[in-house]
């Protein structure tokens, strides 16, 4: 068969066209993103007290492995890390060096999800920022636009681990994922993994709760103590509050 | 005149180990891609830092390159310069191939790549990606109608022309902006580097032109006035100097903000200073400079083929650069402390690229080379020989 050349310049510009008008015609019958049963009085945070936060001390990070089946590859580069402890220190040495545990900041303003092509990130109602990881393509320009590195891809095939818990699903290979503030736990009234550990066989640094109640302890410490959050400058709002930076 | 172009007769020994050769490398880029995607994104060297490779700057420098590629059409449309109406057609073909290259690597690269509907059910208008989406798409639907102009009612061409000529500033001003837009990157962030992207697409967009044109020129027997050669010349000499300025007024501009020292200072004299000193700057700006403002090089085929080959390599050198250095600069989370952790904060991440990502990025190349060699050897994209008006002198060096 023999096509002339119209015929293929008329192909070629209707496919083009199709694939240019197709997300408009979809465009119409699109659900809203972000439906969610979460309340929208309610506003989800964490505070962090850093003078609390000993260096040696990890039990935050095992209990957040161990709540949500996050996999160890063995490769420092391409770990899920879904919290983790940052060193830090000034550069002039005016203090001595303290560690803290850096995760997603659920940023008001979160640039993951503004930048995500298909509406896989979201901010729920409460102000958790989430990944419907089955509408995640793995184009990764969440990673390169969160400034807390909070974000990981999923480089190898993981399997469910033996002593897992059944009620966070594993990640496929190829999506990225991150901290949910333990959204399945703050949604059956129970703490996030890591605060729930610090609090008991931890330090007691973090706390966690709702920052919209006025009588809730996270709200009263941000009102009367100083505390910071990480790049503030950035104008992102994030959720996650540092007292002794 | 239609009857001036012609299709190649592709008859040749040479063109077929030439879409042989092309072919081998699809199929090894297609290789690639189904190795990656059956094991994981563990099988290149990206890393959790460095979330973009060398796929990537295949995609981006193909996708700016396409861009740059209508150049040569909209200087005749738009601009009038009449002698290079004869390759308004390539031009636009080239346009649509190149973009069409760049495109499969992209996308090919996706962690999930068989999801790759969502992106046109579920829409997120803040993001650049889904703007580039409409972007690209709308951008190939305008070279069709060019195209489809030239060929068939040329009274539609200027409307077509000048159309697809804002089409490819927006395009590529959207591809900078993927970049330029974010704030949490001092690599990245920046007004400028949209104009950086499509000065630098200009470059090797007529380069690309330039070497294809006198290649196929030349295996076909079919004579091109020298004139033509050195008036592309002198378009790549503007470009590159255009792209030398928005350099230095970038670096200029970020100087005078002592916020950016530290990162400035790393991208001048840090582990990926050598990709910028020798590839971007070096051998993409200075090296065709001084080729082509030399008399003797200058004015020769061989020394501007050679120019060219350079331009585009500074493009790849560019987007690289941008692309890997942009990443792997640590994230300032305490701007002013030194960092650590076992996610390895505040260190500058090591990339270099692997063989399946370079493979897969080749895989794109030989994909716009196929459809090219087969563009013209079954339409009527070239004259049967390239001419230029007798009163018509571009300046040489």
């Amino acid at each position: 068969m023999t096509m002339d050349r119209r015929t293929v310049l008329g192909m070629g510009g209707a496919v083009a066209a199709g694939v240019l008008l197709a997300p408009g015609v979809q465009l119409i019958a699109a659900p809203p993103s972000n439906e969610t049963s979460a309340a929208g009085s309610q506003r989800w945070a964490m505070l962090v007290d850093v003078n609390k936060c000993t260096p040696g001390c990890t039990a935050c990070l095992d209990a957040c492995r161990k709540e949500n089946n996050v996999p160890l590859f063995g490769d420092p580069a391409r770990d899920v890390h879904w919290i983790r402890k940052v060193e830090v220190q000034d550069k002039e040495h005016r203090r001595a060096p303290f560690t803290l545990p850096v995760l997603c900041n659920h940023c008001e303003n979160p640039p993951c999800v503004h930048v995500c092509p298909t509406l896989a990130s979201f901010i729920r109602k409460d102000g958790i920022v989430l990944i419907d990881e089955h509408r995640c393509i793995g184009c990764r320009y969440c990673m390169i636009a969160c400034p807390y590195k909070a974000r990981s891809l999923v480089y190898f095939s993981t399997r469910f681990p033996k002593d897992g818990n059944p009620r966070v699903p594993i990640r496929a290979k190829g999506v990225v994922e991150k901290c949910t503030f333990c959204v399945h736990r703050v949604d059956d009234g129970q703490l996030p993994a890591c605060v729930e550990t610090c609090q008991g066989s931890g330090q007691g640094a973090m706390i966690f709760g709702d920052i919209n109640d006025p009588q809730s302890e996270i709200a009263q410490r941000v009102k009367t103590l100083r505390t910071e959050t990480i790049r503030a400058d950035l104008g992102l709002k994030p959720h996650v509050h540092y007292q002794g930076l | 005149m239609i009857s001036n172009y012609t299709a190649i007769e592709g008859q040749s020994f040479r063109y077929w180990i030439l879409l042989g050769v092309l072919g081998g490398f699809f199929l090894l880029g297609l290789g690639a891609f189904i190795y990656m995607e059956v094991y994981g994104h563990g099988v290149s060297n990206m890393t959790n830092q460095v979330v973009w490779g060398t796929p990537h700057v295949f995609a981006i420098s193909l996708l700016v390159m396409a861009s740059g590629a209508l150049n040569l059409a909209s200087m005749a449309t738009v601009f009038a310069a009449k002698q290079y109406k004869q390759f308004r057609r390539f031009s636009a073909f080239l346009a649509i191939v190149l973009l069409v290259g760049g495109l499969s690597v992209l996308l090919l690269d996706l962690g999930r790549p068989d999801r790759l509907l969502l992106t046109m059910i579920h829409m997120n208008f803040r993001s650049m990606f889904t703007w580039n989406v409409f972007l690209y798409s709308g951008f190939t639907v305008l070279c069709f109608l060019y195209l489809w102009s030239m060929f068939e009612h040329e009274k539609y061409v200027k409307i077509a022309g000048s159309a697809a000529f804002a089409g490819r500033l927006i395009l590529t001003t959207g591809t900078g902006s993927i970049f330029g837009v974010i704030h949490a990157r001092e690599v990245f962030y920046s007004a400028i580097t949209a104009p950086s992207f499509i000065a630098v697409s200009l470059t090797s967009g007529t380069s690309i032109c330039l070497m294809l044109l006198v290649a196929t020129f030349h295996y076909t027997s079919r004579p091109m006035d020298m004139r033509l050669v050195h008036g592309m010349r002198n378009m790549l000499t503007f470009f590159t100097l255009l792209v030398f300025y928005l350099f230095v007024i970038e670096k200029f501009t970020k100087y005078y903000a002592p916020a950016y020292y530290d990162v400035e200072s790393w991208i001048l004299a840090g582990p990926y200073s050598t990709l910028y000193w020798g590839g971007v700057i070096a051998l993409g700006l200075l090296a065709p400079l001084v080729i082509l403002f030399n008399p003797r090089s200058g004015n020769t085929l061989g020394g501007i083929m050679a120019a060219a080959a350079l331009s585009i390599l500074g493009e790849f050198a560019f987007v690289a650069h941008t692309l890997i250095a942009g990443q792997a600069y640590p994230l300032q989370l305490f701007p002013g402390h030194d960092i650590s952790s076992i996610f390895l904060d505040g260190q500058s991440a090591v990339y270099s690229p692997s063989l399946v990502e370079i493979l897969l990025g080749l895989g794109g190349v030989a994909l716009a080379g196929i459809l090219y060699l087969l563009g013209i050897r079954f339409f009527r994209l070239l004259p049967k020989k390239a001419e230029a008006p007798d009163e018509w002198h571009p300046w040489s060096p």
